[in-house]
């Protein structure tokens, strides 16, 4: 176990340093430079401007620099905010995304579950067609729809939750029930699949005929069986859903990180680009590792180990 | 795990989110304001700086327009009102300007404001080191633009402190606007000490700052989307400024923004196109225009020999802006509350300094921006005549925003009307378009400019032959003279200067050697209870100094 972790997180880093590498020469192939007031500065003052930052190198030394920063810790200082550190403008703007996204795939996963198993155990009835549509819904209607819906009716018309802002708990609810809807959709589709079939295996006959409940039967049995797969659902989409949405941030005025990594490439900003996917990959390698970690657990017929591949 | 306590808590949570939520609602109290002196705005962009020295954007430039001042402050209508001088002495022929400075003028943190902080500020924001992009607007200070280019040092700006009191600025030659130019954030004093103590965290957050102007800044972490402006009370004129607290909310979709205001959460919003269509008779119904022209350049270079020549004629220059229905575009296709063109220089920028008519109807040509297409179908027909061709094929370079596609499918539209003229879009990348703009791959290009500080020569120089930015290469003996004189020879003439300006602009739009389209403008909902906003279309946009919620 141990020497398959220290492997793991071996490749992690290997795959951050190519990450980081393809990102670098990709964006230095972008048109255009990370100045803001482009339009009305002439050649040479965009050129003396440019050799502050150390634009003038070549960009194989500018790559070297920003490596070699890496190491020491540093993701450089943002363009668009002018002298703002990337890692704190990362930091600061991905608290609110993740907690957005916690709480969606937290909602999302359990009604999911339930709605999922509901269509299964009573499968070709109108409650599993009404938890299909609902599910066929959750996947069709894009959030920001949904988040323009919710916003409408539930913050405007009812006035039951605030509009948009970011200033407390409340808050929240709108963006993260827009966001969980996919989630959701996912679920409930997933879970009902597979508690299809494994409702109609043979252990289940066994368990029916033995006299277990109804209730029994679903939750001892066919749920928890289902549920192993589901791991490796959960996994994407806690990274996809905390990574942030750039359109449900914006209507809901939420200072997240979903807008910042697109503007940062509208604008050159290529600080913010380097640390921003920096961040996701690793986000994204850490969930993976996570999953299949947490796969070995609780599943016993898969093993994880060192050698063998 | 067990699966019953999970959903267990599922469910207990559930509940008390719903809970919690409803109690949220219910405590956020209804801010309309109501003679509280507080009112709640809106932006639609994230603050990005709070360093005088390296805002470039209008939500910086507005928050430290109203939480810093300068020598002046620029009132209505562009007017010049007083700032931190008290006096000002003009002499050595428009050269030289010696400012007084009010003894108690203080900044926030209890240090006063001196002539020094004003040497500091200046020489920081040249200093090639700072990379100021806004560095340029010095240029005509002495040694400005040595200074800028890394040729002399920083120290030989022309600009002195004379004691605590008194500043001594010297210029290269005299700049008519240079009273204007000192409202402009990038020429406002900067307090050494703080600059230093925060080093490279300076502006990077409402408390890495300090503030001499009507409001204090608070609550901006420096990635947040909202922030407060808190009324200044070491500010020297405190007893003008009626408002308490101005709270700002970064707002980026339309939607959210009217959904917030038809809810009583905030007091101002923009409008999209659609919005605008369903709120234009709205008594809160505002449009606030932009000193930013969208205009067409033709290019007399082109590689194709016969565009050149065509571009070169004045009747097919003629006819592809006669032939523009901007009535139409700025009403169906646009729809924002942007404005017709009425020529090059915009209009509500700068008014004539002895009848008071604005720039545009001095300088009005009629030709210049009118739709006419059977006029146009016919000086076409003589342009293709006159260069000797049957057909032409011009691309069209165009932004790929939605706004600019819709722009540039008009445009065609139009032109394709012509007989023997075929036009292709071309919608790249703004930085694509910029950099193709400037080396002067293109046929035709939409750009648009936006003037720097209230005068129509932020305008008009940059048709000059050897401007870098007149992309088309427009060429006029007359309008380079016109121009010349405005920045020379009549510089401390206000009445020729004017003429020189207006003749320019008439030379400009005589010669069609630009097609200008329209004017951007931004529809807002404002409650009518805030008075007192004052609003230019220029420079820094909002100077709440004076207002205040009835």
């Amino acid at each position: 176990m141990r020497k398959y972790l220290l492997k793991r997180i071996f490749y992690l880093f290997l795959t951050l340093f190519i990450v980081a590498t393809v990102t670098f020469f990709l964006m230095k192939l972008m048109p255009g430079t990370p100045l803001q007031n482009e339009a009305k500065l002439t050649a040479s003052e965009k050129a003396s401007i440019l050799a502050q930052y150390g634009l003038d190198k070549p960009v194989w030394l500018q790559y070297f620099i920003y490596i070699g920063g890496i190491f020491k810790g540093s993701l450089g200082l943002s363009f668009q905010f002018s002298d703002q550190a990337v890692s704190y403008l990362i930091g600061s703007r991905m608290g609110p995304s993740m907690q957005l996204g916690g709480q969606a795939l937290l909602v999302g996963v359990v009604l999911g579950i339930i709605l999922g198993a509901i269509g299964a155990i009573r499968k070709d009835t109108w409650a599993d067609r009404v938890a299909t549509i609902l599910s066929i819904l959750g996947i069709a209607v894009p959030s920001f729809v949904l988040a323009i819906l919710l916003q409408y009716y539930l913050g405007l018309k009812l006035g039951l939750f605030p509009v948009a802002g970011w200033s407390g708990f409340s808050y929240t609810i709108l963006p993260t029930l827009a966001l969980a809807a996919s989630p959701l959709a996912e679920t409930a589709r997933f879970i009902r699949t597979d508690m299809v079939d494994v409702l109609s295996s043979d252990y289940i006959e066994l368990a029916k005929a033995k006299g277990l409940s109804k209730f029994g039967i679903v939750y001892h049995h066919a749920l928890r069986n289902s549920l192993i797969p589901m791991v490796t659902l959960i996994g994407p989409l806690a990274a996809a859903l905390m990574t942030g949405s750039m359109v449900v941030e914006n209507i809901f005025s939420v200072p997240g990180i979903g807008e910042q990594f697109v503007k940062s490439i509208l604008v050159n900003d290529y600080p913010t680009i380097m640390g921003v996917t920096i961040f996701y990959s690793a986000l994204l390698c850490l969930l993976l590792l996570l999953t299949d970690i947490i796969y070995g657990i609780i599943d016993p017929r898969i093993r994880l180990s060192g050698n063998g591949d | 795990m067990n699966l019953k306590t999970a959903a267990k808590v599922t469910v207990v949570a559930g509940a008390s989110l719903l809970f919690l939520a409803a109690c949220g609602s219910n405590n956020s109290s209804s801010s309309t304001g109501k003679t509280k002196q507080v009112a709640n705005l809106t932006e639609t962009a994230e603050l990005p700086t709070m360093d005088i020295s390296k805002s470039t954007d209008v939500v910086s430039s507005d928050a430290l327009n109203n939480t810093n001042e300068g020598l002046y402050r620029i009132g209505k209508n562009g007017s010049i009102t007083p700032g931190i001088a008290k006096a000002t002495k003009v002499s050595n022929g428009g050269k030289t300007y010696t400012f007084t400075l009010r003894k108690n003028a203080k900044w926030s943190n209890g240090d006063k404001v001196t002539a020094k902080d004003f040497v500091y500020g200046w020489q920081r924001t040249v200093n090639p080191k700072t990379a100021s992009q806004y560095a340029y607007l010095y240029s005509g200070i002495k040694n400005a633009d040595q200074i800028v280019n890394g040729k002399k040092a920083v120290s030989t700006l022309g600009i002195k402190a004379e004691g605590d009191y008194k500043l001594v600025v010297t210029l290269d030659k005299p700049i008519a606007y240079f009273k204007k130019l000192m409202g402009f954030i990038n020429f406002f004093p900067q307090n050494e000490k703080v600059v230093n103590k925060y080093g490279s965290k300076y502006g990077t957050t409402s408390t890495a700052m300090v503030y001499n102007g009507p409001y204090k800044m608070t609550g901006w972490t420096g990635s947040n989307l909202s922030w407060k402006l808190v009324k200044n009370k070491d500010y020297w004129d405190a007893k003008s400024v009626k408002m308490k607290q101005l709270n700002f909310q970064v707002v980026k979709e339309n939607s959210t923004g009217l959904n917030l205001f038809n809810s009583g959460k905030v007091d101002d919003t923009t409008l999209s196109s659609q919005q605008v269509k369903n709120y234009k008779t709205n008594k809160n119904y505002k449009v606030r225009q932009t000193a930013s022209t969208f205009y067409l350049e033709l290019n007399r270079n082109d590689s194709n020999k016969t565009l050149a020549k065509a571009f070169k004629n004045k009747k097919i220059r003629q006819a592809l802006s006669l032939s523009i229905n901007r009535n139409e575009y700025v009403n169906t296709v646009l729809g924002d509350g942007s404005k017709v063109s009425k020529g090059y220089v915009s209009s509500g920028l700068a008014n004539n300094p002895k009848t008071g008519k604005d720039f545009v109807d001095d300088a009005y040509v009629k030709s210049g921006v009118e739709y006419n297409m059977t006029k146009a179908k016919k000086l076409f027909k003589e342009g293709m005549k006159e260069i000797g061709a049957k057909s032409l094929t011009i691309k069209l370079l165009s932004d790929d925003t939605d706004k600019a596609k819709q722009s540039s499918e008009y445009i065609q539209g139009q032109w394709q009307k012509l007989s023997g003229l075929k036009v292709t879009n071309n919608n790249v990348p703004f930085k694509t378009r910029l950099s193709r703009s400037t080396s002067g791959n293109f046929d035709t290009v939409l750009s648009a400019w936006n003037a720097d500080f209230t005068d129509p020569i932020s305008f008009l120089s940059l048709f000059t032959s050897s401007n870098t930015y007149n992309n088309g290469k427009y060429k006029s003996a007359a309008y380079d003279k016109y121009v010349a004189n405005a920045e020379g020879k009549d510089a401390n003439n206000t009445t020729a200067r004017w003429n020189d300006m207006v003749n320019a602009e008439k030379t400009l739009m005589n010669d069609q050697g630009v097609i200008p389209v329209y004017q951007q403008a931004t529809a807002h909902l404002t409650r009518t209870n805030l008075k007192g906003i004052i609003y230019n279309t220029a420079g820094s946009l909002y100077n709440y100094k004076y207002m205040y919620v009835k």
